[in-house]
């Protein structure tokens, strides 16, 4: 294959920043918008001050002209995130969370911040979620099978954080193994 | 460190010697040892290239001898405390203590017991490869001196080819993380 030893093994980081943004976010517009087709599909029409369900690459282009305003998932929330972090530290199984809630957390802590309420305290949480998350995930690397691995609930780019080299671990186990008689 | 004809980390991992003890007397083949002598004699101890004791293993015309990277001193260590062995130096620069390891148990007729060997060393030390990966990773590329000195270095040096693969791949991985998440940062500003 022609592509770099780097991105033969996963997507980057970017790339499934864009597969994320796909995703839709309500928003309040600011200014009125017929229904209008694109390629993904049709979207509206924006009628303020009635809230719209748009793909989240949309609703930050308006927000970047400041014509909407983003309103922010439930569980991107003080609350929700201490909860979260509270049953993370405590259950042993990794706790349900959107699958693209890295991605979407960090578009929407980029380009809407004064959109959502106490960002600074909310980046803090969700890179406190993301360490006690790593740390299971690394727990489990001590269990590697050479056949197959469980890990519910991970989301799409701690998946990805860790493919390349489970991939190639767990090759290396299946190699090494030798079925009992 | 497949089966595969053309694998170069298959070819790599043969690239090892093993000490055979013949059971037969063969005239004028002493030179396969590389050795002066004319003959090889009964009882003797030769070091062969591994494609070469395939062969003669399998035809029952000598035995081989677990290599002392297998060797019990090896296996002791390992049993204790497997990240304290340094692989690489037991099969030589950018060698690869499993391919080795797994040509041999190819060889053996009891292979359970060293897919164990090697699969319990594997598993043990995987971690503590992720975790330096992570961790120079997190360095950036101003590089560094590494967590608390001597054993993780000497760790670090004793990797074997196969655990060097991983923590690059890991360390990549992390980098490309890291990097991500600080875009949103700079972009932020």
């Amino acid at each position: 294959m022609s592509l770099p030893p780097v991105l033969r093994a996963s997507v980057t980081p970017p790339e499934l920043e864009l597969i994320a943004c796909q995703e839709l976010v309500e928003i309040i517009p600011l200014i009125p918008m017929e229904k209008t087709a694109f390629i993904a599909g049709a979207y509206g029409p924006l009628r303020p001050p009635h809230r719209a369900r748009i793909p989240i690459w949309m609703a930050l282009n308006l927000k970047q002209k400041k014509k909407c305003h983003i309103i922010a998932p439930d569980w991107l929330s003080v609350e929700y995130l201490e909860a979260k972090i509270k049953d993370e530290t405590t259950q042993t199984q990794f706790t349900e969370l959107p699958f693209h809630f890295a991605e979407i957390s960090r578009v929407l802590l980029d380009g809407a911040t004064d959109d959502l309420q106490n960002p600074d305290k909310l980046r803090t949480l969700l890179q406190d979620l993301r360490e006690a998350r790593q740390a299971k995930a690394r727990a489990g690397l001590q269990n590697l099978e050479h056949s197959s691995l469980r890990l519910s609930n991970l989301s799409a780019m701690e998946i990805n954080e860790i493919r390349p080299f489970f991939i190639q671990a767990m090759a290396v186990l299946k190699q090494l193994h030798v079925p009992p008689k | 460190m497949e089966d595969d004809y053309f694998s170069i980390d298959a070819i790599l991992a043969e690239n090892q010697k093993i000490g055979c003890r013949f059971k037969i007397d063969i005239p004028d083949m002493g030179h396969v040892g590389g050795g002066g002598e004319r003959d090889i004699t009964t009882s003797n101890t030769l070091q062969l290239p591994i494609w070469m004791v395939y062969t003669v293993v399998l035809s029952d015309w000598a035995d081989m001898i677990m290599p002392p990277a297998f060797g019990s001193k090896v296996r002791n260590a390992l049993n204790a405390e497997p990240c304290s062995v340094r692989l690489a130096g037991l099969v030589g620069a950018g060698g690869l203590w499993y391919g080795f390891g797994r040509t041999i148990m190819e060889m053996l007729d009891e292979k359970r017991e060293m897919s164990i060997l090697l699969t319990n060393t594997f598993r043990k030390r995987l971690v503590e490869v992720i975790d330096q990966a992570q961790h120079f990773a997190a360095l950036g590329p101003a590089g560094g001196v590494g967590p608390a000195g001597d054993s993780a270095q000497s760790f670090r040096e004793g990797l074997d080819g196969t655990e060097r693969e991983l923590f690059v791949l890991a360390q990549e991985g992390s980098k490309r993380m890291k990097r991500w998440y600080e875009e949103g940062e700079k972009a932020r500003r």
